[in-house]
């Protein structure tokens, strides 16, 4: 059999582990019990902490799986069943109807348009209705409209059917049942996903009774431009916009009544950044965020909560919600809380948000169930921190917030790294070429151009507005034109048999298609093209739907009139049309690791067990990295015997090749061909895709008297005298005290290390397992026991470990007096000074960047950030990749992050390499820039401009050189040549001008 | 004056006779008085032709990309010519900009920077002989060599303290007004092209105004042409403009040409703090960006 | 005139279509890959040929498709549009903008204000070609 794989839950991480399997050459399953893809991202309004529009990042990625030749959608589907083993896994689908025949929908919204019952809209969390058939959002793949039996008059009553008979392309079908389908695949990735909190179980908060308290993913529908409100901002009771909200963190998490002892992991960031958009969206809004601890662990976080106090009003205050009323008359709401001193306050409020965290679903627990795989306390599918992606069935992988609340970088990560795993399982089976044939394509040269154009009627989309037989007349009179004609649907499959038996008959070699959005059909009638022997760039599209019949139904003669200048428009510019071809690249199957610490290692066992060779580099004598210095995980497994295993598997792989004391002189080269030349060992090596792993450290301290004190020590110490040390020693001491927050959130490093927390605890916990009677004070400024890890948090304080926050203005202060160390701290909460005589202070001393990565991005022409890590290519969607391609990272050069991260990252890192590595060759863009040498003075004015590092100035001849394999047809260069040297096909300044003209 | 010229005799004899550099490029006495022109010295005996004097108004960076570029007779390798030029401290600028573009490499050439007293304009030659120091100098916020390989001592004038008074004038003027004024200007163009010609910056080898395939505009005297040809090439100087005021000295219609380069080189310094021809190292600023670049010009939909 | 880039703007544009937001039909599209590939000559060039405004859209910062694209164009379109009404040009016949994927009211309103602008402005015939 050949290499099959299916994934569960379409969701963002679902999604990006179908598109990863799918690019590695694996036919690939996406099941998704919902009717379109897209899970909870696409109602997100914006992305923390960079503020991007999620769905503008989103919907390509939903486009490319929904036309991606190796996926297969199985919406409205979930699994019941699999048996066996991999790599043959049999698995059984239910497919719940849809009422619509999907191979006959053209999803034309006439039968949305038309149906008479309304219901509350579930993408917009029942804030806005909708209809009882419907497209479930505009951006929905598929495309389609689905039936909701529960409301259709028709399946209630048997009456109405107004659907089935309004829709042109008979495509209603109330008929359908469910069918189960049977289907062999060789591995299997879980990812279902989470819920949300239901608000109501926490009834003091009054959700479902005030009108004016609302859930945080409504608030987010309530600020999205595309939601109820079209992103005007007000309150549910009046529509009035509010001044002055409350945001309420934890509702539902780090709260044991309700059996959700975790935390949610995103809330904190997710508050400040509706905080931040509520302000941009209401000038002068005050926001208030209650919170227990900001957990702003990630990258650029803490700056993004700055921001949000800074310049956008949010105060954040550390209390909790004692009771909520709301005002009879006004709705306003008087909030009553209850500050960290302990004091009570009430004020006034216009409305409530409550930050609902995310747990395990009963559907995915189910789904867990059937496919026989284990669940951890909380119901999440349990995993091992030293395998993030495995489940306890072999062949079978898990990504994203199912094994976990996680943020959508994370979950992208975790589910490149799956897909990683899941495509090695199948390693041995055969590669399917997925290529379309198609006939020859003609030459064109020397012939003149005939132009065919057809416009589409789509139903009465366009036809009720604009007067589609009018424009066909016009267009049969423009120049070069030999064919006109109007079709009902212009992408219906008759359509295409339409189109291609008209080229041909009148031997046409350019065609104007007037319908709809290039954006989703302009690939289709391109492949139309292409069966016909015609270059599918001989081709332009004239949107005269979305961007004329619907925006302007009250005025059809215009609409008419704009029709008919945008089928010229088009016209002119085909006619200027040139055959273009996607230059392709050969890829050398070789990899290249830089750095030989867990991520490192991880990387190129991944890539190794997929069959390639790989060169990993370590600049020190031994592999290892900064693992050798940890010595358990946080759930106690001893990471000595990982280690080893570890380094054993990587000496003995008969595809790895590590090279110790590596000494790097330069990397030359690009995607698929690279080459580095190595002084020690004085070798080249010839690669095709790197991944940098080079790791970062431990911040040496400068204060609290460390490395003037010998009682003075960092958390790695503590950790290897509670590994190795005299323990009857260690077991006397009476107090023990750490600091957090050493070389992190300072003016120098502003930044969280983010496994800081988790260390001190964790160390907390064994030095109180081994002396209960040692008392333990972490001195901190938040505990970010983000995700799962909460549960440590609650064990170190059952254990009487004893947290003592403080405010970033009044550090603690430590003194050697006497014989003995002094701590004094001002406990924030207590509101009292507090002088501890500890025995040994522990400092958990953040992680920096390392001072390579300089020299690293400089040889690869990648990014850093202002801190000294790699900036990943986008930080919610690739957190592996960079702009330029066949350059991953993963590990320490990233970002602070734990173990099991780090391995999920190094797996994502390995699959995003194998992308690349898996082709034979790699196909660029059709449309791409092109130099006229003659004109070209190689100023490099197109070479800085070029975000993907695609253009190089050859400095003998002086002129500019486009690698077109690179080039991904932006333009910014071709805008910026004074010289108009350098064009961009498709999109020629001639093409552009002479469309201005006809305009 | 003289004492600076003798001094710049014996340096370039030197430069030459040691063999540091083949080129001599600098102002030596044109056929009517007060005037100069490009004196290009291969020999140590050709450097006594060198003058410096208060009519080297021309910027000799206008021959360099010439210069630098392979002859095409020559096939394989080729080696670029070691250059010496006699600048004012604009004509550096201009060089470190056409470096900056790769236009030649700085190690190849040798600046010699010249103390300023500010060009004479011809046009006002007759006037005494405070007045007739050229607009542009009078406006010159930095006449003092800066980064010169080698330094020629002497005086230059004071740095003026504002330099952007005309433009700030002008910006005070309804738009009805400026648009007269500019279009005045700009109807006198002959399009001779001689401020391309004049200009250091303006090396390409086939300008926008005079291709086809896209024709971005006719060929004749038609004033739309007209100005689309200005405002194309005032808008390439941007960010690269160091005034120099080549293209006005070699206006023969007398356009007011610097009254709106000017204002691009304003904007450029107020906008994105940049200054051209200054700094090796970092790049011209419609060559990068930054991402909390002023965002004042984009129109929001609720705005009036 | 409106240039809009194809993965933020243009969508903008198909959003408010799929939400039937209604606006005015003076407007004329033109499709790119990235507002990064607009020439700041395209403009003058539009102006000449007789178009009365002309509007600019990408995505917003941050959000470009090419990464990087819209934040090297919003340089070049600060001179230009200062440039143009520093000359005369008429303020309003020459704007910039952004629009997301999911800013289709956003799109509508800035068609609205745009050609309020214009309307206001009367035909454009500074730059204009007049035919002979």
């Amino acid at each position: 059999m050949h290499k099959k794989a299916m994934v569960v839950g379409a969701g963002v991480a679902g999604i990006q582990a179908a598109l990863d399997l799918a690019e590695m050459g694996v036919e690939t399953y996406l099941v998704e019990a919902g009717p379109a893809i897209g899970g909870r991202m696409a109602q997100l309004d914006k992305t923390f902490p960079t503020n991007d529009c999620a769905m503008c990042i989103l919907s390509p990625k939903l486009v490319e799986a929904g036309s991606h030749p190796g996926i297969h959608i199985l919406s409205l589907s979930e699994v019941l069943s699999v048996q066996g083993a991999p790599p043959r896994l049999h698995v059984t689908i239910l497919k719940r109807p849809r009422y619509v025949d999907e191979s006959k929908c053209t999803g034309c919204g006439l039968c949305m348009a038309k149906c008479p019952t309304k219901v509350s809209d579930p993408y917009n969390k029942g804030l806005s209705t909708t209809k009882a058939i419907r497209i479930p959002f505009p951006q929905a793949v598929p495309a389609l409209p689905v039936m909701d039996a529960k409301s259709c008059l028709f399946h209630l009553k048997g009456k109405c059917g107004v659907c089935k008979r309004v829709c042109p392309a008979g495509a209603i079908d109330f008929g359908q049942k469910e069918e189960t389908i049977e289907l062999e695949v060789g591995s299997l990735i879980l990812a279902c996903g989470t819920k949300e909190f239901d608000a109501r179980l926490k009834g003091e908060y009054g959700y479902g009774i005030f009108p004016n308290v609302i859930t945080s993913i409504e608030f987010e529908r309530i600020l999205s431009a595309s939601g109820p409100t079209g992103g005007h901002v007000q309150r549910p009771s009046d529509q009035a916009v509010p001044k002055k909200i409350a945001i309420l963190q934890c509702v539902g998490s780090r709260d044991a009544s309700v059996g959700n002892e975790h935390c949610s992991a995103v809330c904190c960031m997710q508050a400040s950044k509706d905080a931040i958009i509520a302000s941009e969206h209401v000038p002068g809004l005050q926001s208030t965020i209650f919170y227990m601890d900001v957990r702003a662990y990630g990258k650029g976080f803490d700056r993004f909560v700055d921001r949000a106090q800074q310049q956008h009003g949010a105060r954040f205050l550390c209390g909790r919600i004692a009771s909520v009323e709301s005002d009879p008359r006004t709705n306003d709401l008087k909030i009553q809380y209850i500050a960290q001193d302990g004091s009570v306050h009430s004020e006034m409020f216009d409305m409530l948000v409550l930050s609902v965290g995310l747990q395990s679903s009963e559907s995915a627990r189910e789904t867990a169930r059937r496919v026989g795989v284990k669940l951890d306390a909380s119901g999440f599918i349990a995993i091992e921190a030293t395998a993030p992606v495995d489940t306890s069935r072999a062949g079978v992988f898990v990504c994203g917030s199912v094994s976990g609340p996680k943020d959508i970088p994370e979950s992208v990560m975790e589910a490149s790294g799956a897909a990683s795993a899941a495509a090695a399982v199948i390693g041995e089976c055969e590669v399917r070429e997925m290529h379309v044939e198609y006939p020859k394509e003609k030459d064109l040269r020397g012939e003149s151009p005939r132009i065919g154009v057809f416009v589409c009627r789509c139903g009465i989309n366009i036809a009720s507005t604009v007067d589609v037989s009018g424009v066909v007349e016009y267009a049969a009179t423009l120049p070069r034109v030999r064919h006109a004609q109007e079709m009902l649907f212009a992408c219906a499959q008759d359509s295409q048999k339409t189109i291609r038996a008209a080229m041909e008959k009148h031997n046409l070699n350019r065609v104007v298609v007037a319908a709809c959005t290039p954006r989703t059909h302009e690939p289709l009638f391109q492949k139309t093209l292409q069966k016909a022997g015609i270059n599918p760039y001989m081709f332009e599209f004239a949107n005269i739907r979305e961007h004329c019949a619907w925006v302007h139904q009250q005025e059809p003669a215009k609409a008419t009139q704009k029709a008919k200048d945008l089928v010229r428009g088009a016209v002119t510019k085909v006619l200027l049309a040139e055959p273009l071809y996607k230059k392709s690249l050969g890829v050398n199957k070789n990899a290249l690791v830089i750095g030989g610490g867990l991520a490192g290692m991880t990387a190129a066992l991944d890539l190794a067990n997929q069959g390639f060779q790989t060169y990993l580099l370590e600049k020190t004598g031994q592999l290892g990295g900064n693992l050798r210095h940890v010595q358990t995980t946080l759930d106690g497994h001893e990471t000595a015997g990982k280690l080893a295993e570890l380094v054993e598997k990587v000496n003995g792989h008969p595809k790895i090749t590590v090279c110790l004391q590596a000494k790097i002189r330069d990397i030359a080269g690009y995607v698929g061909n690279f080459k580095t030349t190595l002084d020690e060992p004085a070798m080249e090596i010839e690669h095709g895709v790197v991944v940098i792993a080079a790791g970062g450290s431990e911040y040496e301290p400068t204060e609290y008297l460390f490395g003037q004190d010998d009682r003075v020590v960092t958390q790695r110490h503590l950790e290897e005298l509670l590994h190795a040390g005299d323990k009857v020693a260690l077991a006397k001491l009476r107090t023990v005290a750490m600091i957090q927050c050493v070389g992190s959130r300072d003016e120098k490093h502003n930044y969280c290390s983010r496994v800081c927390c988790t260390t001190a605890i964790k160390n907390a916990i064994r030095l109180k397992e081994l002396s209960p009677r040692t008392n333990v004070y972490v001195l901190y400024r938040d505990i970010r026991t983000y995700g799962l890890k909460e549960r440590y948090y609650r064990r170190a304080r059952e254990k009487g470990v004893f947290f003592v926050r403080f405010d970033p203005d009044t550090k603690p202060a430590v003194q050697s007096e006497g014989d003995g160390l002094t701590v004094r701290v001002h406990d924030a909460i207590l509101g009292a000074t507090l002088e501890l005589r500890p025995d040994l202070l522990v400092l958990s001393a953040g992680i920096v960047s390392n001072p390579d990565n300089k020299t690293l991005s400089q040889f690869l022409k990648v990014p850093l950030e202002a801190d000294g890590f790699f900036l990943e290519a986008h930080v919610k969607l690739r957190p592996v990749d960079f702009a330029t391609d066949g350059v991953f990272v993963c590990g320490l050069s990233h970002y602070p992050k734990d173990i099991s991260e780090t391995i999920a990252q190094a797996r994502a890192a390995a699959g995003r390499a194998a992308t690349v590595l898996t082709k034979s060759s790699l196909e660029g863009e059709g449309k791409v820039a092109c130099i006229r040498d003659g004109r070209c003075s190689g100023c490099g004015a197109c070479v800085s401009v070029c975000a993907y590092r695609a253009i190089e100035l050859d400095p003998k001849l002086r002129v500019a050189v486009v690698n077109e394999a690179l080039c991904k047809g932006c333009g910014a260069c071709a805008a910026t040549c004074r010289a108009c040297a350098i064009d961009l096909g498709g999109f020629r300044n001639e093409q552009m001008l002479s469309a201005l003209g006809a305009l | 004056m003289r004492d600076v010229q003798d001094k710049l005799r014996a340096t370039a004899k030197d430069l030459l006779a040691s063999g540091k550099v083949e080129l001599v490029l600098g102002f030596e006495p044109a056929s009517l008085p007060m005037r100069t022109r490009a004196c290009f010295a291969r020999t140590a005996d050709a450097a006594e032709r060198l003058v410096w004097n208060e009519f080297c108004s021309q910027n000799l960076a206008a021959y360099l990309p010439r210069l630098f570029e392979k002859p095409a007779h020559i096939r394989g390798d080729w080696t670029p010519p070691k250059v010496a030029v006699v600048t004012k401290n604009c004509d550096a600028r201009s060089i470190i900009g056409l470096v900056k573009e790769h236009q030649l490499a700085r190690e190849n050439v040798v600046i010699i920077g010249m103390p300023c007293q500010g060009m004479v304009d011809p046009e006002k030659a007759a006037a005494t002989v405070d007045e007739r120091i050229a607009q542009a100098c009078l406006e010159c916020v930095s006449p003092s060599p800066i980064g010169a390989d080698i330094l020629i001592e002497g005086q230059s004038r004071p740095a003026a303290a504002d330099r952007f008074q005309r433009v700030k004038d002008f910006e005070a003027l309804t738009p009805a007004q400026r648009w007269d004024a500019f279009v005045k200007e700009i109807s006198k163009c002959t399009r001779c092209y001689a401020c391309r010609q004049a200009c250091p910056n303006c090396y390409c080898k086939s300008c926008f105004i005079e291709q086809s395939k896209p024709s971005w505009a006719g060929a004749g005297d038609d004033l739309a042409d007209l100005l689309l040809f200005h405002i194309g090439r005032m808008f390439h100087q941007a960010g690269r403009c160091v005034e120099c005021d080549a293209c006005v000295r070699a206006c023969p219609m007398g356009i007011d040409l610097r009254l709106f380069t000017q204002k691009l080189v304003k904007d450029v310094e107020e906008l994105f703090g940049y200054v051209p021809g200054v700094s090796l190292d970092d790049l011209p600023p419609l060559c990068t960006f930054q991402s909390d670049d002023s965002e004042c010009f984009v129109t929001g939909p609720g705005e009036e | 005139m409106a240039f809009l880039c194809n993965w933020c703007s243009y969508a903008g544009a198909d959003l408010a279509g799929v939400s039937r937001l209604q606006y005015p039909t003076h407007v004329r599209v033109i499709r790119v890959p990235c507002s990064g590939r607009v020439n700041p000559l395209y403009i003058v060039k539009a102006l000449q040929l007789g178009v009365d405004g002309v509007l600019v859209s990408g995505c917003h910062p941050g959000d470009c498709h090419y990464i990087s694209g819209n934040l090297v164009a919003r340089r070049k379109f600060a001179l230009l549009k200062s440039f143009l009404e520093y000359v005369g040009i008429e303020p309003g016949r020459v704007q910039f903008s952004w629009v997301s994927a999911s800013e289709g009211n956003r799109f509508a309103d800035l068609i609205q204000k745009v050609s309020d602008d214009i309307r206001k402005l009367g035909p454009a015939r500074q730059l204009k070609k007049e035919a002979r």
